[in-house]
């Protein structure tokens, strides 16, 4: 896997936020503000670059039965340091993320990538996809914090969690639009593309 | 097979022991540096004509609530010598999951002067609408000594009190309120003019 697939999937074609819509929990219950957007996005990202890590450093070690377990603890073992740092460096943060610092945990996104990846992958390709893809939910966290932070004054509703449903749905939607626009941009062009690069038959043409 | 899972378990919880040591003492500063900053904002319409003084360590004596303990560390509030009012920690194992802190100022009449919830892991939406910056019910105690309301009324509505309580979370203000009842009333019968200093 290229470095470039992989840093095309976790910021767009296969966004943790849009598109996998993985971690909606606490997506939509912490992107009230621009701080505490940023603050969880970067925990969360922390977690998943270590966890990526980690379990591809230990996945020879791992017989299939107790995968899941190991990865659990590795995944909690992780969180919990997260919560200690964030707690020792930026305490105000620790409070206003409250219970949701500790629930990374339970964020499906991580078990979700060393599961599909890191289980599989080099150290590098899954530390990679790690921050990838832990960009990819952060981005989408912290537009949708500045969003609901900027018109939360004039749309009460935009502070409230229905109001993140509705700006996360927003978001998906744009997202398909544009996805799909840049594909038909794309296949429109390629003829001649072909035509240049005939020698090479197999692959991602492109 | 055991014992591999038996290790991973080993390996990861020295990781979070070593990360643990490591930030201990910098969460404890952090911690003491957060309380310092409620204190401040809690006490300051007493700031105003004095200052902050030694924090001193204070024996309840005769029963005290379990809301103050047997002991309490207490900032007094000092003006030439004399306690203007104090900031006292109030605590309550009530609450919907662990302890709850609170800081409370009271001025030397036992008026309340304000109140915070310093610690506390209540539900997110429900419970923690007692933090000043999520909803404005810390502030209705603000003004009151015990003696203002009935001793009937230092209870949420639900169960026939004075103080709002919230929808779908009621053990967490009924839990702040007879704790900082059961600490007022207690303080008032005690030493009736505040003036605790040893």
């Amino acid at each position: 896997m290229s470095a470039r697939t992989l840093w095309a999937n976790g910021l767009w074609t296969q966004n943790p936020g849009l598109v996998q819509l993985l971690g909606l929990c606490p997506l939509l219950a912490v992107s009230n503000t621009f701080e505490n957007a940023l603050g969880l996005g970067l925990a969360t990202m922390f977690v998943l670059v270590l966890s990526n890590a980690s379990i591809s450093l230990i996945r020879s070690l791992v017989p299939d039965a107790i995968r899941l377990p190991v990865f659990v603890l590795v995944i909690a073992a992780l969180t919990t340091c997260a919560e200690l740092l964030v707690q020792a460096l930026h305490y105000p943060l620790y409070q206003s993320l409250g219970i949701f610092l500790p629930l990374i945990v339970t964020n499906c996104l991580i078990l979700g990538r060393a599961e599909a990846l890191a289980r599989r992958e080099s150290i590098l390709v899954s530390t990679l996809d790690g921050l990838a893809q832990g960009l990819g939910f952060l981005w989408v966290l912290v537009v949708l914090g500045i969003l609901r932070e900027a018109l939360s004054d004039t749309l009460i509703l935009a502070a409230l969690p229905p109001g993140a449903f509705i700006a996360l749905g927003l978001l998906v939607a744009l997202h398909r639009v544009l996805q799909s626009f840049l594909r038909a941009q794309r296949q429109t062009t390629p003829t001649e593309d072909i035509a240049s690069r005939r020698v090479r038959t197999t692959g991602d043409v492109s | 097979m055991t014992w591999r899972l038996a290790l991973f378990g080993l390996i990861s919880s020295l990781v979070v022991g070593l990360v643990y040591v490591w930030t201990a003492p910098m969460i404890e500063t952090a911690r003491e540096n957060a309380r310092l900053d409620a204190l401040f904002a809690l006490a300051a319409p007493l700031l105003k004509d004095g200052d902050l003084g030694q924090p001193t360590e204070i024996r309840w004596p005769d029963a005290p609530p379990e809301s103050l303990g047997a002991s309490s560390i207490v900032t007094p509030i000092v003006h030439n010598d004399q306690w203007l009012g104090m900031v006292l920690p109030v605590q309550t194992n009530d609450g919907y999951s662990g302890p709850i802190k609170l800081l409370m100022a009271i001025d030397r009449s036992g008026r309340i002067v304000g109140l915070r919830a310093i610690e506390h892991r209540e539900t997110p939406g429900l419970g923690d609408r007692i933090e000043v910056r999520k909803s404005d019910w810390m502030l209705s105690f603000n003004g009151l000594r015990y003696t203002d309301l009935a001793p009937a009324d230092w209870a949420v509505r639900p169960d026939g009190g004075q103080f709002d309580s919230f929808t779908g979370a009621t053990i967490t203000p009924r839990a702040v309120v007879s704790a900082v009842a059961s600490a007022l009333s207690y303080l008032e019968q005690q030493n009736p003019t505040m003036e605790w200093a040893p």
